[in-house]
């Protein structure tokens, strides 16, 4: 028996121009769904779900997701995780990826909801070989309180270490903690409730495209704060604060257009959930 | 005071040269919106700054760089120098911090001739490594036997006092309400400093949403007279 709630591993390859799954392994409260290939596409997207509905006191959760050579994936939830009240020991979530050399990974998972007294803890690690593309998201968000309360959660913390041919490029901690923390004041969020972020690392990157997806984000409607910048290897970061779900997807879609049609010439295929 | 501790208070001097006048680390962004507007509203912004930023990135690395240092383990330096870097997410500040450290490490290495200070410098014209302040002053600290802590309070007393100056000239302030500012802050410091002792490693890099967001959109503030 596994020490995890969920496991979950999947291995891509590049057969003959086409991504295939080489091993899909899950167990316990983990589960992938039968890929789907968008538009007879090349590569497929592959839907997480848990099938308990949510995350539970002290549950523990290890995806390991493989991509060899030129491989490609796109990789969601079939919909928003849900972490529910911990009153004895907070959920663990690591996630390792490891991308081959050109390999690509859209990992776009929907919100995560802390309801109240729920803590929750997620590590991934993402080794990158030379020319690998990765768009990476999340959205942080506080779940509804019977006592109306903004931040009823009690703990999100959040890590992300990045790696560039064996070496730590980036590094993103997030902790956010509102019994200890002034969460509306300066800082903080700022009078906002959900946090959002968008970590692309290419060799494509370029200023244009940055002011581009400044230019683009900044004609959105909806009330929200974000901020663009690039990392220490081609890549950059977007992070928003907004008070809707729906207006941190809007801003990762609409950035994803942009970046998708300026490297690809292609449009990002609407990952129909419902 | 030892002369050791003197030695290390000319480090501190807001006037030392080390380029911290030109970096406000993302408040030049409250000051163009209005946020940060007088002494009060400043006093607020710097202590989120040393208790939520300062004290995970800076504080903590020159903590576990002092025990690097003392377990004469040189690669844990070296790897401080990269996470200690890349963890800030906004490339202004991230330069910043760079061009600070190379300046530190410059000046610091003709008065000192602290051969890792040399060697450190070795690093950053190879790209080893990017270069940070926190961890130039440590080794000066270390190498002058000056303890951990006082190390660790003297480093974020200078990065404060240059901040207070900074705000001085771009809200601006008063020169006496300046110095009141860094007075008051002495309790800050200490109390800071007591946390940073007590820090798990695993807290390294934890960073406020706000306080990012304010140096990522400095990269697109209208009149700037910081580089970040």
């Amino acid at each position: 028996m596994s020490k995890w709630t969920g496991v979950l591993e999947l291995d891509m390859e590049n057969r003959e121009g086409r991504s295939v799954a080489k091993n899909v392994y899950f167990q316990g409260a983990f589960k992938v769904m039968r890929p789907v290939y968008f538009n007879k596409g090349a590569f497929p997207c592959y839907y997480l779900l848990n099938p308990g509905g949510g995350y539970l006191d002290g549950d523990t959760y290890r995806m390991k997701v493989n991509l060899e050579e030129e491989a490609q994936l796109t990789l969601t939830t079939q919909s928003a995780t849900k972490v529910y009240k911990t009153p004895n020991k907070e959920v663990y979530q690591e996630t390792h990826f490891h991308m081959g050399k050109n390999s690509y990974l859209e990992y776009l998972p929907d919100a995560l909801i802390a309801y109240k007294d729920a803590r929750y803890h997620q590590k991934n690690v993402i080794h990158m070989e030379q020319g690998a593309t990765l768009l990476y998201s999340d959205i942080l968000t506080p779940g509804w309180s019977p006592d109306g309360e903004q931040f009823s959660y009690n703990m999100l913390r959040l890590k992300t270490e990045i790696y560039k041919e064996g070496e730590l490029a980036a590094f993103d901690h997030i902790k956010l903690e509102p019994k200890t923390q002034q969460m509306n004041e300066l800082g903080f969020m700022e009078g906002y409730t959900h946090l959002g972020s968008f970590i692309v690392v290419s060799e494509q990157t370029s200023d244009e495209l940055l002011d581009q997806l400044y230019e683009t984000i900044t004609g959105i409607p909806g009330d929200f704060s974000f901020g663009i910048s690039k990392l220490a290897i081609p890549g950059f970061t977007v992070r928003i604060m907004a008070n809707y779900t729906q207006v941190i997807e809007r801003i990762i879609t609409a950035s994803h257009h942009v970046i998708s049609k300026e490297w690809y010439g292609t449009k990002p295929s609407f990952l129909r959930k419902y | 005071m030892t002369s050791q501790a003197l030695s290390l208070l000319q480090l501190c001097d807001s006037n030392f040269p080390n380029g911290a006048f030109s970096q406000s680390f993302g408040l030049e962004t409250y000051i163009q919106k209005d946020i940060v507007k007088d002494a009060a509203t400043f006093t607020d912004w710097l202590n989120v700054y040393l208790h939520e930023q300062l004290t995970f990135a800076d504080g903590l690395a020159a903590r576990m760089a002092y025990e690097a240092l003392n377990d004469d383990e040189l690669n844990r330096l070296w790897e401080l120098d990269r996470i200690l870097t890349v963890q800030n997410l906004a490339r202004e500040s991230r330069d910043g911090t760079q061009r600070m450290g190379d300046r530190m490490l410059d000046i610091a290495e003709s008065i000192y001739q602290i051969p890792l200070l040399a060697t450190y410098k070795e690093k950053i014209k190879n790209k080893q490594a990017f270069g940070h302040s926190a961890l130039a002053f440590t080794i000066v600290g270390h190498d002058l036997n000056v303890e951990k802590e006082t190390t660790i309070l003297y480093y974020l007393y200078s990065t404060v006092v240059s901040l207070v100056q900074n705000a001085v000239r771009a809200i601006p302030l008063g020169q006496t309400t300046g110095q009141k500012i860094i007075y008051a802050f002495q309790a800050e410091l200490k109390q800071a400093t007591e946390k940073i002792m007590q820090l798990e490693e695993s807290e390294f890099g934890i960073v406020s949403p706000g306080l990012e967001l304010s140096q990522m959109q400095h990269e697109r503030v209208g009149i700037r007279i910081f580089s970040s």
